[in-house]
């Protein structure tokens, strides 16, 4: 017992230097294999819309003000060049067309692991073969993060299945990514059967709607 | 009218003879890290309730043996007073008036908080946070105990991390209204809304500096979550960080000039970079382990409370500047009230998660007033 706290605690100073030493080193340069969103070049800046139905007004601990008029404008597109139709506009969702797909991960990471490249590379395979539809990449974690922390997480996971696909030759701009944190666990057990299957990339066929 | 003036005069009167009682009270004060006993008497219902919870929640508790008495009525307005035990005359007495019965016992208790802890008045602050009911996430507004609670949004979907733009009249918020992740600004007084940040890829975690000028926030538009910094009207975006590792929950230092954010990079750790850009700089937090995420700074400056771990998740408070870190509570998302002292956080209830006020000198925790659903990501408002 003592050898094992005492294991442990090298563990721990271990982890912690080589941490401190790939914070140092690893926190600064920009790696060349990051591949940038379509249309992030174009233009930036906040984009203005009315308040939704959604929206209602009050000052704290004042009276309530009734929502205002209803949406005019909607989110502009974001240039995703000849699939912005099919991502941007009225389109349907195929949830089960790539069910056996879905790509799970390690505890804290957003590495494809060996055991999820064939998915992807069949996932690749119906791209070479499709025209016109887009593929939507949901990053997801289990519950041991910290809510904000599994934002960041899940978003790098859905990065990393988009990066994978488009080293696969599927175009870039045909891949959409959206990231969930933990808010939507597919198994909401505490315990490491549920965390497994909730750290996940789901993919879903996006559709023109016709 | 009659009764004011005779009021007033009494105040002025115990004002003087209370002078006789400052050696004492000095004397008392000596540590702020232990518990104050006090009596309470006079008061009744719903004032009483107020006032009991807003003095505990500061470490000041009913209990034998009190240092002080707190003596009051509440016919009609809240009247009361507050003398050392054992002094013959009140160090003052005061009356409420406006408002509900609650904001003048919040009111009576920030006076007396301000005389035995010396610090800024919170009991009449506001927070936000993320409430989680069955098949939605929606954003509400309630005074700092859980009272008064608005949902502010109905949009039947996800959101996430709402934080207050200092003045407390707008809510930056992360929304899934649009099957997209994107940052929305909410004006409380209209209820009018506009997306803030809607980039390629996603864009969350909004934070806004103290001094209202600048925020920061988490966008992928680049290929992988990093750290940017923009002005308040949207212009002037700036990349700060250049990993491919993902960055998130970033925290303002309060002369605006800081930003304190995680860095997962094999392990989260804490890092902190210039609001202009530069490099970042690893926070050494000494004895804390694992996964270091959900940094926020204390408006004084001196302090920077986290979590650490993954379920069971601790809270940890260290020097700003890094240094050795303590463990206060076992819970979630710390947020600092005005005060610098008190922290609110996501403590794991039976089956939901709840809103608790921490002490942090005392390490005495509160639940704040429970309502059905989840409660988590509290934002203070200050």
């Amino acid at each position: 017992m003592e050898s094992k706290m005492k294991n442990l605690n090298l563990f721990r100073v271990l982890v912690v230097s080589a941490a401190l030493v790939i914070g140092v080193t690893a926190c600064h340069h920009k790696p060349s294999s990051i591949t940038p969103i379509p249309g992030s070049e174009g233009p930036i800046g906040p984009v203005p819309t009315s308040t939704g139905p959604g929206a209602s007004g009050t000052v704290p601990g004042e009276t309530a003000v009734s929502p205002v008029t209803e949406t005019t404008t909607g989110i502009p597109e974001n240039g995703n060049g000849k699939y912005d139709s099919v991502i941007n506009g009225p389109h349907n969702e195929d949830r089960e067309i790539f069910k056996n797909d879905t790509v799970y991960f390690d505890f804290d990471s957003a590495t494809i692991k060996a055991s999820e490249e064939s998915k992807l590379q069949d996932v690749a395979t119906h791209f070479k073969s499709s025209t016109g539809d887009a593929l939507q990449v949901e990053g997801n974690c289990d519950e041991r993060g910290t809510e904000k922390y599994n934002l960041s997480l899940g978003d790098r996971r859905a990065l990393a299945i988009r990066e994978y696909l488009v080293n696969l030759r599927v175009d870039a701009q045909r891949i959409k990514t959206v990231t969930y944190g933990a808010s939507k666990p597919v198994d909401s057990g505490h315990n490491e059967a549920a965390w497994s299957k909730n750290r996940r990339g789901d993919l879903v066929l996006l559709t023109p709607k016709k | 009218m009659k009764l004011n003036l005779n009021l007033m005069l009494a105040a002025l009167l115990f004002g003087a003879l209370s002078l006789q009682a400052q050696d004492r009270v000095i004397e008392i004060r000596k540590s702020t890290t232990r518990l104050i006993p006090v009596s309470i008497t006079g008061l009744t219902g719903e004032a009483a309730d107020v006032l009991k919870f807003d003095l505990s929640v500061l470490g000041i508790e009913v209990a034998d043996s009190p240092e002080y008495i707190i003596n009051g009525s509440d016919n009609g307005r809240v009247e009361g007073s507050l003398t050392p035990a054992g002094a013959s005359h009140p160090l003052w007495l005061r009356a409420y008036a406006g408002g509900s019965v609650r904001a003048q016992a919040h009111a009576f208790a920030d006076d007396i908080a301000k005389e035995l802890r010396q610090t800024t008045p919170i009991f009449r602050t506001k927070v936000a946070f993320r409430l989680s009911r069955v098949g939605a996430t929606e954003v509400c507004v309630s005074d700092y105990d859980g009272y008064g609670m608005i949902v502010l949004t109905h949009d039947a979907t996800l959101v996430s991390s709402p934080s207050w733009i200092p003045g407390g009249h707008s809510l930056l918020y992360t929304s899934w209204m649009n099957n997209k992740t994107e940052i929305y600004e909410h004006n409380l007084a209209t209820g009018a809304r506009r997306v803030f940040a809607g980039y390629p890829g996603a864009s969350f975690s909004a934070e806004v500096a103290p001094d209202g000028r600048r925020v920061a926030m988490i966008l992928s538009k680049s290929g992988s979550p990093n750290l940017y910094v923009c002005n308040l009207d949207g212009s002037g975006l700036k990349e700060l960080t250049f990993t491919r590792d993902d960055d998130s929950s970033p925290c303002w230092a309060p002369d605006s000039r800081e930003i304190c954010f995680v860095c997962r990079s094999g392990r989260a750790m804490l890092q902190k970079i210039s609001a202009d850009g530069g490099a970042a700089v690893t926070v050494h937090a000494g004895g804390a382990y694992g996964n270091l995420t959900s940094p926020d700074w204390s408006p004084d400056g001196s302090q920077i409370a986290f979590t650490s771990g993954s379920r069971p998740f601790h809270i940890w408070v260290m020097p700003a500047s890094g240094g050795e870190a303590k463990m206060v509570a076992d819970g979630e998302d710390p947020c600092w009230a005005p005060n610098s002292r008190t922290l609110i956080f996501t403590q794991q209830g039976n089956d939901k998660q709840v809103l608790s006020l921490l002490d942090v000198p005392t390490k005495h925790v509160k639940t704040v007033r429970q309502i059905s659903g989840s409660c988590s990501e509290p934002s203070w408002a200050r």
